[in-house]
């Protein structure tokens, strides 16, 4: 044994002079600005979508409805509630919050005597660690759970798609569609606001797991025209959707279009497996081969009724075949959706014209039910002065023809009155039109609404602009000039507002400031109206009517007259998704009529 | 009391009557012998960890480990959990270095998934840092309670603040202390924060110092040597029988470690050469973590000087939520402050793991060498080798 | 590697041969074949160290499958021998005289599988359970999830709601819903 090794751990020794380092007030010790602590969750912010429950490894979350939020259009009213009994603090729901609202403060002491107290809900049970900024939040630096970029839909270029009607979306392929699929969170905070209450999640789901037989079953559930609302819905869900709060929302609308793209028109029958040819016996009378009509049919026929459509017009589809333009939903689809409600043993007679043809009463009689769904095709009139000339047309008139094939009157000068997606639709035509015949265009939209407020969609105005026509919102159209009978152009004025405090239409203009529109020919888009002639004066009477002049329905859609359901742009909308919700829910209401 | 811990040589009538090999029969109706358990509490045992000793004086004849009080089924848990659920229950499988096995659901997951060489840079860096920063506590505790085995606790209490400071310097980069789940599916869960260096090069300073002290305090210490030196010896014909790994197989000469032999992560980019020792004994294994804790040291100024200054830090994978990984297997492993760790890692196609193996230096350590190293061991040093084979339970139950 | 592989297959003959990286490959042997193919990796390819044991579940197969992985530390590579046996009787030949530490794992394999392995020694001990009167806990179809419900005592003082249906009740509750929520509503 060696005396330096029985000396040296003496050296220990020196420690006794040297300051403690111990921590001197441990109670108060405060946590790295990064430490995991408790929760906070910013109420306002938060949208209840489920996303941290879904993600919670423990099972530490509940959604829980809390007093003084209310479930409403995108936002669930329930907020997650934690049990620190089970939670591990792994902030894995953090990560993932799709609104950013949930996050951990680097607070870490609390001592309570009732265990119940460590299940709380955070931002609604007063806790004193809100106020600290300081703890977990959402790291930076390319960290994210689930892609913040849609996947860009392939279009044609303006100059390919001028100059014909050809369909410019060129749709998802497989791999777009599933990665796209891949960036939904499965909440389902959607569902509430499509109007049909269509099953989203669970045809993304379908897509995810490339079973698209089966997404084609769920879109079957809700939605019969599965085709034409993947193409021109107004996705009013991709509004709502939670991954939109913190990036680009779901591409909803076309991934349900690659759900329809995908299964062909054959094999529908095998994959729906849809047996109609049971009849209860009972027979319904159907006016109008619309979205509210054809849903109606479909639910109808399911339900084993036999339905009959009666349509003015030469072909089904309604304002879908007639008054959207073909390059955004071309008829073959429309045909597609359409032949596979016919499949299944509903009747179209085409070119009746109910009240001039057949009564409404008459069908009132011969059938068990009628439901009607004639929808808006009647233009309406700014009533400026001008508005009489020959060359003064609605938009839903001269679509319609474009569709029948009619040669309409195509001048070199256009301009379009009124800021929405028909407008936008009739400018986009015209400018193809013009583009054929004279191979340049000019034709131009402008609309009250400055460009902020414009109702189209924002991509409809953008894609108008590719197309070389112009969109020039916020002016208020004064008068139409006409020199020997024809027209020269577009008197307008700026406006300044359109909607009051109170949010009434009350436009405001600066007369001051003018502009002159030239042209050949003026078009009116500034809203449709209905045509209800085909109801008699004695009918009339015994129907209610709202406030603002639209028959008066309830829940089910059924009028005043007991056998009489009405529904379509009509009573909601206008848009197609509304007209299948409406035709769906007047089916049920109709079986609960006749069903008794 | 104190002959105990000089170096206490037993009369001779309390030896053992015969030769003591893992065969002898044992008659426990002779009277002769006798039975006692020492654990599974958790003050001297390295966990919660019981050692049955049948023995004759102090002699040890035979010798079963008995492990199951921490089981909690985490490897079956996680065949119930989505891929990026799984890591805060990894952690639980071993507190020692918990970062570990973060790592490894996080690697095999990626190359299951073919996202292996997608991983940033930075992120990769950063996982190192943590790996080591994870050696370096681990060691901080384990080199002095080496000592603390022997009784010589102030060791100990130098190591476990160093240890804190080291936790503090992790709180600041992961925001947890001891459970970090930092390492994730794709990188890692934050950058370095402002300042972080400078603090780590203070902390590290403080441990150069306390490097020095422990020398002196354990390696220059009579009863230290006296009572570690030819303790449980490991020779290098067993490294292979029984499966030892890391420092305990480097003990004796047996120069294996993962960070070398299969570089993993961006060890090939640091110098650095594992220590050796030919004893093969206690002190020699404490020797070898006490140089490694040079090393860990000077590694962790070798990644924050190499590392890039900012960057990603998790590269694009799919959504979590949805994230399925196609049907495949995979064994990943890495050199832990006790040997190799790794994990078997299986999918099925599904979005949860088929089944995770965890292959912890532990398993063997703990059960099939310390049962055949105590056998004829003094009682009071079942301690001191439990510690030197660094025995961990909770990675041998999971 | 490779062509270490082809000589094996031509002396064993390996299925599902996996090249997973440069120093791991994974392959299945027959279940009378493996022991043999494992002790000639182990005396005449070096593969000394025996990294783990492991088992898998495929019960949709009705097969176990056994792992040995093991290592060459000259080479610094890997093999894994998959071993598939019946899931109903299972039993495989025991290799606890190949290496010191195969009997712990066989003993946990017994444990937490129920597969047999004549010969190996404190096979039949308890390993981390104590008293279980369960289907060994690690197979497939072993629930933890009930097992927890029905052993232990949820305080029952927690409920969730799932936000699209707590959605529906309370803005669209009379909507026609799909097949599936009205079966659910019933």
């Amino acid at each position: 044994m060696n005396i330096k090794d029985i000396l040296t751990p003496f050296t220990a020794w020196a420690n006794v002079v040297k300051e403690p380092v111990t921590i001197k007030d441990p109670f108060n010790r405060e946590a790295a600005p990064r430490y995991r602590g408790f929760h906070d969750n910013d109420i306002e912010a938060c949208i209840g979508c489920g996303t941290c429950e879904a993600i919670c490894e423990n099972q530490a979350i509940d959604l829980i409805p809390v007093d003084g939020v209310e479930t409403k259009d995108g936002d669930s009213g329930l907020r997650p509630q934690v049990d620190y009994g089970r939670c591990c603090w792994c902030a894995l729901c953090v990560d993932i919050c799709t609104t950013d609202s949930l996050r951990l403060t680097n607070e870490y002491t609390w001592i309570d005597t009732d265990p119940d107290n460590f299940i709380f809900t955070p931002g609604v049970t007063p806790k004193s660690w809100y106020k600290k900024e300081e703890g977990w939040r959402k790291p930076g630096n390319g960290y994210e759970f689930y892609s913040k970029e849609r996947v860009d839909m392939e279009e044609l270029h303006a100059e390919e798609r001028i100059d014909s009607f050809i369909e410019f979306v060129k749709g998802y392929s497989k791999e777009q569609a599933e990665k796209e699929a891949d960036r939904c969170v499965s909440c389902g905070i959607c569902t509430a606001t499509c109007p049909a209450h269509m099953g989203i999640p669970e045809y993304i789901k379908a897509i995810r797991n490339d079973d698209l037989e089966e997404g084609l079953r769920v879109l079957y559930e809700t939605n019969p025209l599965p085709e034409i609302c993947g193409r021109i819905c107004t996705h009013k869900c991709e509004d709502v959707c939670s991954v939109g709060h913190n990036g680009d929302p779901l591409s909803i609308r076309w991934l349900k279009r690659y759900i329809a793209d995908q299964n062909p028109s054959e094999k529908y029958k095998e994959i729906l497996n849809q047996d109609t040819s049971k009849s209860n016996g009972k027979k319904v009378a159907i006016i109008g081969a619309g979205p509210s009509g054809l849903s109606a049919a479909y639910y109808l026929a399911l339900l084993g009724y036999e339905c009959t459509i009666f349509e003015k017009l030469p072909e089904a589809g309604g304002m879908m075949r007639y008054g959207i333009p073909e390059y955004r939903l071309p008829y073959d689809q429309i045909d597609k959706d359409v032949n596979y409600i016919l499949e299944l043993g509903v009747e179209i007679k085409y070119g009746v014209n109910i009240g001039t043809d057949i009564k409404l009463e008459q069908l009132g009689k011969d059938f068990d039910a009628v439901f009607s769904g004639t929808g808006l095709h009647l233009g309406r009139s700014t009533r400026i002065p001008g508005t009489d000339n020959e060359n003064v047309y609605f938009a839903t008139d001269l679509l319609r023809e474009i569709v029948l094939g009619k040669d309409i009157y195509v001048p070199e000068k256009i301009v379009v009155i009124g800021g929405g997606n028909v407008a936008m639709d009739i400018t986009r035509s015209l400018a193809r039109l013009q583009q054929i015949k004279y191979g340049k265009v000019d034709c131009t939209a402008t609309s009250l609404e400055s460009e902020d407020i414009m109702p189209a969609d924002r991509e409809e105005v953008v894609e108008a602009r590719e197309e070389s026509a112009i969109v020039d919102p916020g002016w208020g159209p004064k008068s139409i000039e006409i020199e020997n009978g024809k027209v020269k152009g577009l008197n307008v004025v700026k406006c300044l507002s359109v909607f009051d405090e109170n949010h009434a239409f009350s436009p405001k203009f600066d007369e001051d400031n003018k502009k002159f529109f030239p042209a050949d020919m003026v078009v009116e888009s500034i809203g449709q109206g209905m045509d209800l002639s085909y109801l008699s004066k004695e009918f009339k009477e015994k129907l209610k009517f709202t406030e603002r002049g639209r028959i008066k329905v309830d829940e089910y859609f059924q009028s005043g007259v007991e056998w009489l359901f009405v529904g379509g742009d009509i009573i909601e909308g206008p848009d197609v998704i509304h007209g299948i919700a409406n035709g769906h829910k007047a089916a049920v209401g109709i079986d609960n009529l006749l069903n008794k | 009391m104190i002959n105990k811990f000089l170096g206490f040589t037993p009369k001779k009538e309390m030896l053992p009557s015969q030769t003591v090999t893992p065969d002898t029969e044992i008659d426990l109706s002779s009277h002769k012998y006798q039975k006692i358990w020492l654990g599974p509490n958790h003050p001297g045992v390295t966990g919660n960890m019981a050692v049955e000793l049948t023995v004759q004086g102090n002699t040890i004849m035979k010798a079963q480990t008995h492990v199951g009080y921490l089981h909690r089924g985490f490897e079956k848990l996680i065949e119930r959990r989505l891929f990026v659920q799984g890591f805060p229950t990894s952690i639980r499988m071993c507190v020692a270095e918990p970062d570990t096995n973060e790592y490894f659901i996080a690697r095999a997951t990626e190359e299951l998934s073919g996202y292996a060489d997608a991983v940033p840079e930075y992120a990769n860096w950063l996982r190192m840092l943590s790996l080591e920063m994870a050696r370096l506590q681990g060691l901080l505790r384990g080199v002095p309670g080496q000592g603390g085995t022997f009784a010589l606790g102030i060791g100990v209490q130098w190591g476990v603040y160093l240890r804190d400071l080291i936790l503090d310097r992790f709180e600041e980069l992961t925001g947890a202390r001891v459970y970090h789940m930092f390492i994730i599916a794709g990188g890692v869960r934050g950058n370095l924060p402002e300042g972080f260096k400078a603090r780590m090069e203070d902390n590290l300073r403080d441990i150069d110092d306390f490097i020095v002290k422990i020398k002196k305090l354990m390696f220059h210490n009579s009863i230290f040597k006296t009572r570690a030196k030819g303790l449980a010896v490991i020779t290098p014909d067993m490294v292979d029988k029984f499966g030892i790994v890391g420092t305990n197989a480097r003990a004796c000469g047996v120069k294996r470690d993962v960070r070398k032999d299969n570089p993993y992560l961006y060890y090939d980019q640091l110098d650095f050469d594992p220590p050796t020792a030919t004893d093969g004994d206690v002190y020699a294994r404490t020797w070898i973590r006490w140089q490694e804790l040079i090393q860990t040291v000077d590694l962790i100024r070798q990644i924050m000087a190499k590392m890039p200054e900012t960057g990603d830090i998790r590269c694009k994978m799919p959504n979590v939520l949805n994230w399925k990984i196609p049907k495949g297997e995979t064994y990943v492993r890495l050199e832990s402050g006790r040997g190799e760790m790794g994990m078997y890692y299986v999918t099925d196609g599904s979005d949860k793991p088929r089944r995770i193996n965890l292959r912890g230096p532990s398993y063997n350590h703990a059960i099939s060498v310390l049962e055949h190293m105590l056998i004829g061991a003094d009682v009071a040093d079942v301690h001191a080798i439990m510690v030197s084979l660094q025995t961990c339970p909770p990675e041998i139950e999971r | 590697m490779k062509s270490f592989i082809e000589k094996l297959n031509s002396k064993y003959v390996l299925q599902e041969v996996v090249y997973q990286r440069d120093d791991l490959v994974f392959a299945a042997i027959k279940k009378e074949n493996a022991i043999d193919a494992i002790t000639y990796l182990r005396d005449y390819e070096d593969f000394t160290h025996l990294v783990l044991m492991s088992c898998v579940d495929w019960i949709e197969d009705g097969k176990y499958q056994l792992l040995y992985l093991l290592h060459n530390p000259i080479l610094k590579n890997d093999i894994g021998i998959k071993v598939y046996i019946d899931r109903e009787n299972p039993e495989m030949v025991s290799a606890h005289h190949l290496w010191k530490s195969i009997w712990t794992y066989q003993r946990e394999m017994h444990e937490a599988f129920g597969i047999v392995f004549p010969g190996s020694p404190r096979l039949k001990e308890n390993f981390v359970v104590e008293g279980w009167d369960e289907i060994p806990f690690m197979r497939r179809d072993f629930d933890t999830h009930e097992y927890a419900e029905k052993t232990y005592f949820p305080r029952g003082n927690r409920k969730s709601n799932d936000p699209a249906e707590y959605m529906r009740k309370k803005l669209y509750p009379s909507q026609p819903v799909t097949a599936k929520q009205r079966k659910d509503d019933k």
